[in-house]
């Protein structure tokens, strides 16, 4: 009933291009993931400022992008996008349409929403750090920027870990909605698969095994590394 | 400000936003039962039945729901063993499958979350049920099942609320729900940040509707989580009432 | 016989929410001075040594180490701040200190944690700094424990590994908040040990503290704060011998109570 051999890598199989669209939804991802940590952080830092303008906008941003849906968001950035490079584009000179890259397109859509997530994973490991910590940096006449570098942020990483954990997964999962921008990740490589040998069972269980895969490695290695930081640092969280 | 071309695609998003309520409010119900089931055969001990259910939630949560939508829609309807079986008319119907693969996966998720409850139940209560003599179904009735759900309830409404985005995805299956309305809208005038804001605000008040509700249920059964009831005047609001309840952050 | 005290605190002032804390608390020490300083809970004792090295801002008064005043000016709405934080920070690495919760750096090894001052404030080499951190543990009695994370300590070695971290940078007056108040009763001696031997050395101490024992016998001057003033400064045997102050009295008792 199921061919295996079509999942093969011989000719007319779609091993291959499988794999190569894993890859691309792991590229999709890590950007994605990047984009996400930048704007997360300066919107963690609005919502952490004294200044009530800066910590509504912060807000804002946050109940925007968590509260409206992925897909919704996408085809913002996606057509939205276009609009705005062909804008620009007018601007030069250049005439017609010019499309958002979809690689482009999807990275910065699922990174705007990771950045969400991001930002109260940042705020919550901020104001984790020890304030007796911080104060000892103080004591010994560290400045400011100093104690933020060496004091601040390696904690707000090590507190991190797990909540970043989440948002890999979680963003992982989103990048299928990429597929909506023709993009040849795993997705829509299996669709295109499904569609053009009518086996659509197959090829969904093909990219669903394979985002199984991605998602339990993810976890193995989140995993680790969360208990090799946790060794260093048991007890010690919360103290002073 | 071209009010027209908004208040024109308001009114075509809100008549579709009924769709939208019914898909959210049937995942939820149909997921929300399923969760129940597949708790109690992750929690029982049982071997083979246990692995099931943790399979079944690994599969759920490990994988797009996109993914499951389009196997369920597309997928199933490969096999000519599906097409003259009795669940046909069922599956045929866009709606009812995208709903059902909904409940699936909301059904996966939130039986981790109920499971979640369970554990954080604490284990003294338990033993205090013992102690006066309580066991089996009434133990869990009236003591542990009550506590796991308040424990649960926090992240159920983030559950839920993840659910209310999830059924744009519906558009994809060719469900007219909002966001598939607002894409067609889009795409025929390229007017994306009107018709974004649009959809957006739908969603962003009935989320906020969402969250309200869950938050007013949280407090009326956790009384005893608010501050100390007054003591002089009966009915008046307790001092140092408990703030909101913060969501959590990560769903997953 | 008054040479230039190597730290003048001068009438601190300093108000919590309307509440006056330190109600204008002046003290002196010249260098070599141990000075134990007691007090019972909220009388404003651990609020006046914060004072010192600017943890908390004082609403009024001036501090001078070395001879150097930190400069303050006044502040919208009222109080002061300082006029510049590059002589804050500066004067900072002249005071050490001490705290009750040890604060050494989670996410560091206790070399590290000795190392980080001299390394990255201070500026100096790198192998004289390790080279110094290594012989600071092993005055305090940790130098097994260089490798170690601050979790995998008991508090008596985590106090001591903060005395060397605060030894590090060579301060002028080494300023301790309630050192012992956070240890297990078993491990106080280990750490008043290195109190007691830092005392020997002549070196300019200034201790906020419960310990009676270390109070009376290391210290060469005890001051008693009550509700934000000096209610009793003097050497040991004045203030405990004597026992002028009532309320002094009284706390004493109370202690044993």
């Amino acid at each position: 009933m199921i061919d295996l051999s079509l999942l093969g890598f011989g000719a007319g199989s779609w091993g291959k291009v499988l794999l190569l669209a894993t890859l691309m939804t792991l590229a999709v991802t890590l950007v994605a993931l990047a984009i996400g940590a930048i704007i997360g952080s300066l919107v963690a830092w609005a919502k952490l400022s004294k200044n009530l303008g800066w910590r509504f906008v912060g807000d804002a941003y946050t109940t925007v992008f968590r509260g409206v849906p992925e897909l919704l968001i996408i085809y913002l950035i996606y057509f939205g996008g276009s609009r705005g490079v062909t804008w620009i584009g007018s601007l030069f000179g250049a005439q017609g349409f010019i499309g958002l890259p979809a690689f482009m397109a999807g990275a910065i859509g699922v990174g705007v929403i990771s950045a969400s997530y991001q930002a109260e994973v940042f705020r919550g490991s901020f104001l984790a750090v020890s304030s007796g910590e911080i104060e000892a940096a103080r004591a010994i006449g560290m400045p400011r920027l100093l104690r933020f570098r060496r004091i601040v942020v390696p904690q707000i990483l090590r507190f991190s870990l797990p909540g970043l954990g989440n948002v890999w997964q979680l963003s992982l999962k989103d990048s299928a909605l990429v597929s909506v921008t023709g993009l040849a990740e795993l997705m829509r490589q299996s669709q295109i698969a499904a569609g053009s040998t009518h086996l659509y069972f197959t090829f969904y269980i093909a990219g669903g095994v394979l985002y199984l895969v991605l998602t339990s490695l993810s976890d193995r290695i989140f995993g680790v590394a969360e208990k090799r930081v946790a060794r260093s640092f048991r007890g010690s969280v919360g103290r002073g | 400000m071209d009010f027209a071309f908004l208040s024109d695609t308001m009114g075509q998003l809100l008549a579709v936003t009924p769709v939208t309520l019914e898909l959210w409010i049937s995942c939820i119900a149909i997921g929300g039962v399923l969760a129940c089931f597949v708790t109690w055969a992750r929690v029982s001990g049982v071997p083979g039945l246990t692995q099931l259910a943790a399979a079944y939630i690994f599969v759920f949560r490990g994988s797009p729901l996109l993914i499951q939508t389009f196997l369920l829609y597309y997928g199933v309807s490969q096999f000519a063993e599906v097409r003259q079986s009795f669940v046909w008319p069922v599956l045929r119907d866009p709606f009812n499958s995208v709903v059902i693969s909904l409940a699936l996966c909301t059904g996966g998720y939130t039986a981790e979350i109920f499971r979640g409850g369970l554990q954080a139940v604490p284990g003294r209560e338990i033993e205090a049920g013992r102690a006066i003599g309580m066991s089996g179904f009434t133990l869990f009735r009236r003591i542990i099942a009550p506590i796991a759900l308040r424990q649960a309830l926090p992240a159920y409404s983030t559950e839920v609320v993840l659910m209310m985005k999830a059924t744009a995805l519906a558009s994809l299956v060719t469900v007219w729900e909002v966001t598939g309305v607002a894409q067609r809208i889009i795409s025929h005038t390229y007017r994306t940040f009107e018709v974004f804001i649009c959809a957006a605000i739908i969603y962003l008040v009935l989320n906020f509707i969402v969250i309200r509700l869950l938050l007013h249920v949280e407090r009326r059964i956790s009384p005893h989580l608010q501050g100390r009831p007054n003591a002089i005047h009966p009915g008046a609001p307790p001092e140092h009432a408990a703030g909101p309840i913060e969501l959590p952050e990560v769903p997953r | 016989m008054t040479a230039i005290p190597t730290l003048s605190v001068k009438d601190i002032h300093k108000a919590y929410a309307g509440v006056e804390v330190l109600r204008g608390i002046s003290l002196d020490a010249q260098e070599g001075d141990v000075i134990s300083i007691l007090g019972a809970s909220g009388s404003g004792k651990s609020t006046f040594l914060r004072c010192i090295n600017l943890l908390e801002i004082p609403d009024a008064g001036q501090v001078t180490v070395a001879g150097e005043t930190i400069a303050m000016r006044p502040k919208r709405g009222g109080g002061q701040e300082p006029a510049s934080s590059k002589q804050v920070d500066r004067i900072r690495t002249e005071l050490g200190m001490v705290f009750q919760n040890f604060n050494l750096w989670s996410h560091m090894t206790v070399l590290q944690n000795v190392v980080e001052g001299p390394l990255h404030v201070l500026r100096r080499p790198r192998a004289e700094c390790v080279a110094e951190a290594e012989a600071l543990l092993e005055k305090v009695g940790i130098a097994d424990k260089r490798n170690f994370y601050p979790a995998h300590l008991s508090g008596g070695q985590q106090q001591r590994a903060a005395i060397a971290r605060a030894l590090a940078m060579k301060p002028k007056v080494m300023l301790f908040d309630e050192p012992t108040s956070a240890l297990d009763p078993e491990l106080v001696g280990e750490v008043l040990r290195v109190l007691r031997a830092l005392a020997d050395e002549g070196r300019t101490m200034l201790v906020v503290t419960h310990e009676m024992g270390f109070a009376r016998t290391v210290s060469n001057r005890v001051v008693f704060v009550h509700q934000g003033l000096v209610e009793a400064d003097g050497t040991p045997e004045q203030v405990f011998g004597e026992l002028k102050s009532e309320r002094f009295k009284q706390f004493v008792s109370g202690l044993h109570a």
